[in-house]
């Protein structure tokens, strides 16, 4: 699964190699890039390892809340 | 040396902290212990003391710290020789330097302007390292605490570096000289590494926290910093618009300003003008010379050490280093009535005109 969420709360560069912290923290994760000029966070995931849920927490964990874009690829 | 204490309190009071934000986790990654402690080792040690300071095998060593800052010390000044050389070989002349001034003064503004959240557009300003950057520091970070590794990311952090340093990195450009330009990155790289230090060291959350309270002050300095740079860039120019000469012309009116010409200096068939340089200004600012003859304009120094010895004159392309202590005239030929001419140290940071009636 690909999913794009948007994170309003990504305040300078920095925030984007926090988020992108999360491929090494979560398992199931595949691949995390986020744009500070964007504001987007793109996340490619297992679903049977980790689930939307558990990774908008994560995130909020860091300080970000995620808000999905409704941009979903399986 | 103006220019290098500024880079050093820039680096020891906003630059520390928006290093902190941007590099602090790298290193707090790094100061993590490398072999996990048994759950009988840490129960342990939890019977012993009942101290609520963490014992301090768990807080921030001084030495990693250290050598991080130490790298990052001398990846910075390099950085800083690299681009003072590069500058070089661009052969600044006087209105490229004024060109890459007004730039690098927008690109600061851009930045403030960005922390302060004021349009999405700005976020064009930061600077985003690469993908492959990110995750080659982010794995760095989690080999352990061994002594390579700090040092790794230490020098590593140009990869990563901060809005303000970027900045200043933008200035180090501008020098055209590379000793001056690893100067000036040293300055402000060993000025936050005291900042970086002693918030890693007494408590490493506390950068982020001092960051985010912070941000709208840091944001403020910058835009100030990138106004002054824009202006410097307008009076090396020889702008007559330039926030500068107009400080001036208010105050020049009152004490700095020649008096009108005397009746045998009106007579006289060439304009003997002479100027005082002083380290932070040229007296008198507004010199009155007669129009349609030809002038001599000397300048005088005793003891001046500072940019105002680097005299540029951009309408005649006259750049010129002035001695230490000495004279210096220079031919200026006859000029129409009403003709300002203008002239600014290499920096742009001293200004002083002639107006020819």
């Amino acid at each position: 699964m690909k999913q794009t969420f948007r994170v309003p709360d990504m305040h300078c560069p920095a925030c984007v190699m926090h988020l992108e912290g999360l491929e090494d923290t979560l398992p199931g994760i595949r691949r995390v890039a986020a744009s500070y000029r964007k504001q987007r966070l793109e996340v490619e995931y297992d679903t049977a390892q980790v689930s939307e849920a558990q990774i908008v927490a994560a995130a909020e964990a860091l300080g970000y809340k995620l808000a999905s874009d409704g941009e979903r690829q399986t | 040396m103006e220019q290098i204490m500024l880079a050093f309190v820039t680096g020891l009071t906003t630059g520390g902290l928006s290093c902190l934000a941007v590099q602090g986790g790298l290193l707090t990654t790094a100061l993590a212990p490398p072999v996990p402690q048994s759950a009988p080792a840490k129960r342990k040690r939890r019977k012993r003391g009942k101290s609520a300071v963490p014992p301090p095998d768990d807080a921030p060593q001084a030495v990693p710290i250290l050598l991080f800052l130490a790298a990052k010390l001398v990846a910075y000044t390099l950085l800083g020789l690299l681009l003072g050389a590069l500058g070089a070989m661009l052969q600044l002349t006087a209105l490229t330097r004024a060109l890459l001034l007004i730039a690098i003064g927008v690109f600061m503004i851009g930045n403030g302007l960005r922390m302060l959240d004021m349009h999405p557009i700005f976020r064009y300003f930061a600077f985003e390292p690469p993908a492959f950057a990110r995750r080659y520091l982010r794995k760095a970070g989690k080999r352990g605490a061994d002594a390579l590794t700090p040092l790794i990311l230490g020098a590593l952090t140009v990869l990563i570096p901060c809005g303000v340093t970027q900045a200043m990195m933008a200035l180090a450009l501008g020098t055209g000289h590379a000793l001056q330009a690893a100067g000036l990155m040293a300055a402000f790289t060993l000025g936050s590494s005291v900042v970086f230090f002693i918030v890693v060291y007494l408590a490493t959350r506390m950068g982020a926290l001092l960051e985010k309270n912070f941000a709208r002050a840091v944001a403020v300095v910058l835009l100030v910093l990138g106004l002054v740079s824009v202006d410097s860039g307008l009076n090396l120019m020889g702008s007559p618009v330039s926030l500068a000469r107009w400080t001036q012309t208010m105050s020049s009116s009152a004490s700095l300003e020649t008096p009108a010409l005397t009746d045998a200096a009106s007579e006289a068939e060439e304009n003997d003008l002479y100027i005082t340089v002083l380290n932070t200004s040229y007296v008198p600012a507004t010199l009155r010379a007669r129009a349609n003859v030809p002038s001599r304009l000397t300048f005088v120094t005793d003891n001046v050490f500072s940019c105002a010895l680097a005299l540029v004159i951009p309408e005649l392309r006259i750049e010129e280093m002035l001695p230490v202590t000495g004279e210096v005239t220079f031919e200026i030929p006859p000029q129409p009535p009403g003709k300002v001419l203008r002239y600014s140290c290499s920096m742009g940071m001293y200004v002083g005109e002639v107006v020819f009636d």
